[in-house]
């Protein structure tokens, strides 16, 4: 009985150890092929016999990328966007989740449901209306047009995320703070936000990403090449240029690297974040 | 509840009390002026744009010029046309096989992070990684990888001899919607291995004690304890993917844009292709409406699940 759940045990991790293989393999492919193709002379890229790895490693490609295409811009525009929207999601969430979980009014519960329905609405619903509304706000091809749109799905997950948080923390804390003459902005800044770090840092995370990753508004919204971002501006190296893959894998690694670094700095807190599905995939 | 609030600190109780005091008083006041940015940025990006689509949908509109009511003629329009019913069943066929291999996957990786193994943090951050990836940058490392004449497919299958000449994955009728499929799976699986491990990690170690004291194996284990103790988890999981996967454009927008012969075309694209490339807003805008009735009933759902949880 005990030698048979034993040898039942061993099968199990046995299997286990394959398939984990086989899932390391499959995720990492792509990446590999990304990395070694940014790192090859154009004779190793195309040809007749092309290697599995760079035989003359090589930065040329990345040379390329920055002196003769748009990435930096593409790349600076995408920061500018990211972290816009970062700040202001930031502070319209905090200031929203605080007036939902500490100041009773009535109607709360309905607008939190209303936020829940407003972040499950798929973007690919509304670029149609929304670039109507853009244009008529002359806010077509700027950051801020794009700033704006964003909020529109950072601010529901963001807020819903903290009401989480800041129900947690006893209200005790706040009552003792606002005897002593402490406002309620002040409460907010000096008590609730400092206890609050590491669901602040979550929030930040899926801001950034989530704005820097996005496709559809930016390429509703934005026509005008010095505004584009990554992800519109270099779909388009497939049109400019015939040699183009080696240039365009370093400029996919590059543009990887800026959410992979919070992903692997923000790791521990994320797994916090996943009741709402933090992240759509 | 007038003068009573301010504080002792010497404030002659005659003066007129400043709008902020009085605001920072009342409890409603206050929660309104905190609410207000949010309701101002979600009525105008969010709850506005939802009407203004439906009501586009019943128009014919372009680009700089006045929509013209034309009723239900959109609708008609496509469901005459048997290429659009076409782009519905590829849209069901798109996200059922999706949403289902990023289950099995999802769960096996979940399971097997779950075993006790060395190292396991380093795996669970490899495993992980696709999730931080932009899905822009998969679809272009995708789109080279398929490529027929240097991708890393054609490259390795030919070197092993399986192939004599590169295959086009995304020219040929039958591979293109599964290549596009496998990548929409590569990018979405972490998603449901992150759920499904923390899933895995709450239920309790003592009902598997238990089970194993009366014997139960591996399979019983899991069928008997896993699966019932995982079932909120899976329907959250699977739901949300469903409303992200049936209406993220990207990989089918860089990959083949619906090619070839419209074998690879979704609704969403579609509607993408419609508005913007032919400026057909009111079509476009119909073609999403198709879409709509199906996504409601899982947001619907998911948020009287969302609540539920987030209630106590």
């Amino acid at each position: 009985m005990a030698m048979a759940r034993a040898r039942s045990e061993k099968i199990t991790r046995a299997i286990g150890s394959v398939v984990l293989v086989l899932l390391i393999v499959w995720t990492l492919a792509p990446l590999y092929w990304m990395v070694t193709t940014s790192l090859k002379m154009p004779d190793e890229i195309y040809g007749e016999d092309i290697p599995l790895w760079p035989r003359n490693p090589t930065l040329e490609n990345y040379r390329i990328l920055f002196e003769q295409t748009n990435f930096l811009m593409y790349f600076r525009n995408s920061l500018i966007v990211a972290c816009s929207t970062t700040v202001l999601s930031l502070v319209l969430s905090s200031l929203g989740a605080y007036a939902l979980t500490r100041l009773q009014f009535p109607g709360r519960r309905l607008f939190a449901r209303g936020l829940v329905y407003t972040y499950l609405m798929p973007e690919s619903l509304l670029f149609i209306p929304l670039l109507i509304i853009v244009v008529s706000l002359g806010l077509q091809n700027t950051h801020q047009g794009l700033v704006f749109a964003y909020l529109g799905f950072t601010v529901p997950f963001c807020t819903w995320l903290l009401m989480g948080y800041f129900m947690s923390i006893p209200i005790e804390l706040e009552e003792s703070a606002m005897t002593d003459g402490c406002s309620r902005l002040g409460v907010l800044y000096h008590i609730v936000l400092p206890l609050t770090v590491p669901a602040l840092a979550v929030v930040a995370f899926f801001s950034f990403t989530l704005s820097w990753n996005e496709f559809i508004y930016a390429s509703v919204l934005v026509s005008d090449v010095d505004v584009r971002t990554i992800p519109t501006g270099i779909p388009n190296f497939i049109v400019e240029d015939v040699f183009f893959w080696g240039p365009m894998m370093a400029s996919t690694l590059i543009s990887a690297i800026p959410p992979l670094v919070v992903y692997f700095f923000f790791q521990r807190y994320l797994i916090t974040g996943l009741t709402l599905g933090a992240v759509k995939g | 509840m007038t003068t009573d609030n301010t504080d002792a600190g010497g404030v002659a109780y005659e003066q007129p009390i400043p709008l902020w005091e009085r605001i920072s008083n009342s409890r409603r006041a206050l929660a309104f002026v905190f609410l207000l940015p949010t309701i101002l940025v979600l009525s105008v990006v969010v709850v506005y744009p939802f009407f203004f689509a439906l009501s586009l949908s019943f128009q014919d509109k372009t680009p700089g010029v006045p929509g013209r009511w034309v009723g239900f003629a959109n609708y008609i329009e496509l469901f005459g046309n048997s290429e659009f019913l076409r782009i519905v069943y590829n849209t069901a066929f798109y996200t059922v096989v999706g949403v289902s291999l990023k289950f099995v996957l999802g769960l096996s990786a979940a399971l097997v992070l779950n075993q006790k193994r060395r190292f396991n943090n380093i795996y669970r951050t490899i495993l992980f990684v696709p999730w931080a990836i932009p899905t822009v940058i998969a679809s272009l490392t995708w789109l080279w990888v398929y490529n027929e004449f240097n991708g890393l497919l054609n490259v390795l299958f030919t070197q092993l001899g399986l192939i004599e000449y590169g295959v086009a994955w995304l020219a040929e009728p039958r591979l293109a919607m599964w290549a596009i499929i496998a990548v929409v799976v590569w990018n979405g699986t972490p998603f449901y291995t992150m759920h499904f491990l923390a899933g895995l990690q709450a239920i309790p170690k003592e009902l598997y004690e238990a089970a194993e004291i009366d014997g139960a194996g591996t399979v019983h284990k899991f069928l008997f304890i896993t699966v019932p103790s995982m079932r909120t988890v899976f329907t959250i999981t699977v739901m949300l993917s469903t409303v992200f996967t049936s209406t993220s454009i990207v990989v089918v927008n860089i990959l083949t844009n619906g090619a070839p012969a419209g074998l690879t075309q979704i609704l969403p694209n579609f509607s993408f292709n419609l508005a913007i490339a032919t400026g057909r807003m009111g079509l476009g805008s119909a073609v999403n409406m198709v879409l709509f009735p199906f996504l409601m009933i899982f947001i619907i759902l998911l948020t009287a699940r969302i609540l539920r949880k987030g209630g106590d």
